[in-house]
């Protein structure tokens, strides 16, 4: 049988107490226990970017961290953004780009995204590969992600 | 699932009795080698040892004697430490250049060269630093130079019950242009096929090369032929490191490829650090 431990910590804004199975990844406890289902599945080896969530601030791939490890660590996922029923800014800046086809690479794309908005506010077109570099996008929306997120910095 | 025990410690002691007692037990750093490791079945781990609560690990410094690396530092923040990027920007680049940007906010220095990847984009750049490894265990501590480190494909120098505590760059720097520079399948997110590290100091010159040997090497030939015999003409001294390499065909590339592409990356290595 698998160990369950408890572990304290916040998700979205919310301080919880939970228990998580020693083995599980990060990305499979945010769907299956916390059921935020946004954060999605993809390759789960660390290559597509799909379940990219902030820890403590910083994107980071959910399927290449335990869900133990979240213990006293602040977990932001997708459904995080938006603050009283209103998009955060790149959430609308992907609509009104029509950032996306079939929307699986969205929400880590969103993700990778705000996080650099949060540390270059004005990013250039090397900071935007460098930041996205761990995001795959099937659909090939690399464009329009990009002038999502050129809208979406600051002049 | 798989299923092991997971502890997460704050304390060396409590580390090295773990270590020291149990079997199939690994210390867990980023995480990104061991998870794809254990879920395609590399690793049957009992036991997961969360070092990054360490904080004799969290140490990232430059002093009178040079730069420490501590073994839970991650790879960004590497790339970001001004002293790293004045002095040595070769290691800022390896880091750099290891999978993507999400990957490298948990991946760490120490896990990159435990795991000993031959393909191991750090360990080129750290060859031509002089850079030693600061080893730990419940009987002291010990220093191993990097090119002692690496013994085969996924071995190191470890012995059970040791831990990387950190690594460290020693002073003097090499005041002068080092590259780092990767051939791979994709811009981002694929191991090297070829990986190939050139550091000039003054009018002599360092190169290590990767994923064209088991283990990371210097490209001793090539450096005995400019640095010995003043020889100018970097295609001809590019071509020697055919003599300093043993590469293999995997799904990345063909023996015959590696042996082309690292000829080519010494040569723009060279052109791009040594002046004419
Ligand atoms: C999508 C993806 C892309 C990648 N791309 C690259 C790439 O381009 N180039 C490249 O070089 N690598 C690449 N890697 C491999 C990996 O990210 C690096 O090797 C990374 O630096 C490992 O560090 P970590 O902290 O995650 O190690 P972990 O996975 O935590 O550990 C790796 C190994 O080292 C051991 N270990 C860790 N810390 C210590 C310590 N202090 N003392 C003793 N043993 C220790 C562990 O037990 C384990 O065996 C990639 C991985 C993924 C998932
Ligand atoms: S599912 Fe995590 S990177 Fe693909
Ligand atoms: S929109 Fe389909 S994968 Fe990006």
């Amino acid at each position: 049988m698998s160990e369950k431990v408890n572990i304290n910590f916040s998700v979205n804004g919310d301080q919880e107490t939970r228990e998580a199975v020693v083995g599980q990844t990060l990305l499979k406890f945010i769907r299956d226990e916390l059921h935020l289902t946004g954060t999605k599945e993809g390759c789960e080896i660390g290559e597509c970017g799909a379940c990219i969530v902030l820890l403590n601030g910083k994107p980071v791939n959910s399927c290449m961290v335990l869900a133990v490890e979240l213990d006293g660590q602040e977990l932001v996922t997708i459904e995080g953004l938006a603050k009283n029923g209103e998009l955060d800014r790149i959430q609308q800046a992907f609509i009104d780009h029509a950032a996306f086809q079939c929307g699986y690479c969205t929400p880590g794309m969103i993700i990778s995204a705000r996080a650099l908005l949060d540390r270059k506010p004005s990013p250039t077109d090397e900071d935007i590969n460098e930041a996205l570099s761990g995001n795959l996008c099937r659909c090939g929306a690399y464009q329009e992600i990009r002038e999502a997120i050129k809208a979406s910095s600051k002049k | 699932m798989l299923s092991y025990e997971y502890v997460k410690c704050t304390d060396l002691n409590q580390v090295f009795q773990l270590m020291d007692k149990g079997e199939q037990v690994y210390p867990l750093a980023g995480g990104t080698d061991l998870m794809v490791g254990m879920r395609g079945g590399k690793y049957a781990a009992k036991m997961l040892i969360d070092i990054k609560g360490l904080e004799e690990l969290k140490v990232l410094k430059e002093d009178e004697k040079g730069i420490t690396i501590g073994a839970a530092v991650t790879l960004n923040e590497i790339t970001l430490f001004a002293p790293v990027q004045k002095n040595i920007p070769i290691l800022a680049d390896g880091c750099h250049s290891v999978g993507s940007y999400s990957i490298r906010n948990r991946a760490t220095l120490a896990g990159n060269i435990c795991n000993a990847s031959p393909a191991a984009d750090t360990a080129a750049p750290l060859c031509c630093l002089d850079a030693s490894v600061n080893i730990v265990s419940s009987s002291g501590t010990r220093a191993v130079p990097i090119g002692e480190f690496f013994t085969g494909p996924g071995k190191t120098a470890l012995q059970k019950g040791e831990l990387v505590q950190s690594i460290f760059i020693p002073k003097p720097y090499p005041q002068a242009k080092g590259v780092y520079s990767k051939a791979s399948r994709t811009g981002s997110v694929d191991l090297a096929t070829v990986g190939v590290a050139v550091q000039s100091w003054g009018n002599q010159v360092r190169i290590a090369v990767g994923a064209v040997a088991p283990t990371p090497v210097r490209a001793v030939s090539v450096e005995k032929a400019v640095n010995e015999k003043g020889e100018k003409d970097w295609a001809n001294a590019a071509k020697l490191v055919h003599n300093d390499i043993s590469p293999i065909t995997d799904l990345r590339g063909s023996r015959e490829y590696r042996f082309h592409m690292v000829e080519v990356l010494v040569r723009r290595g060279l052109e791009q650090t040594m002046e004419v």
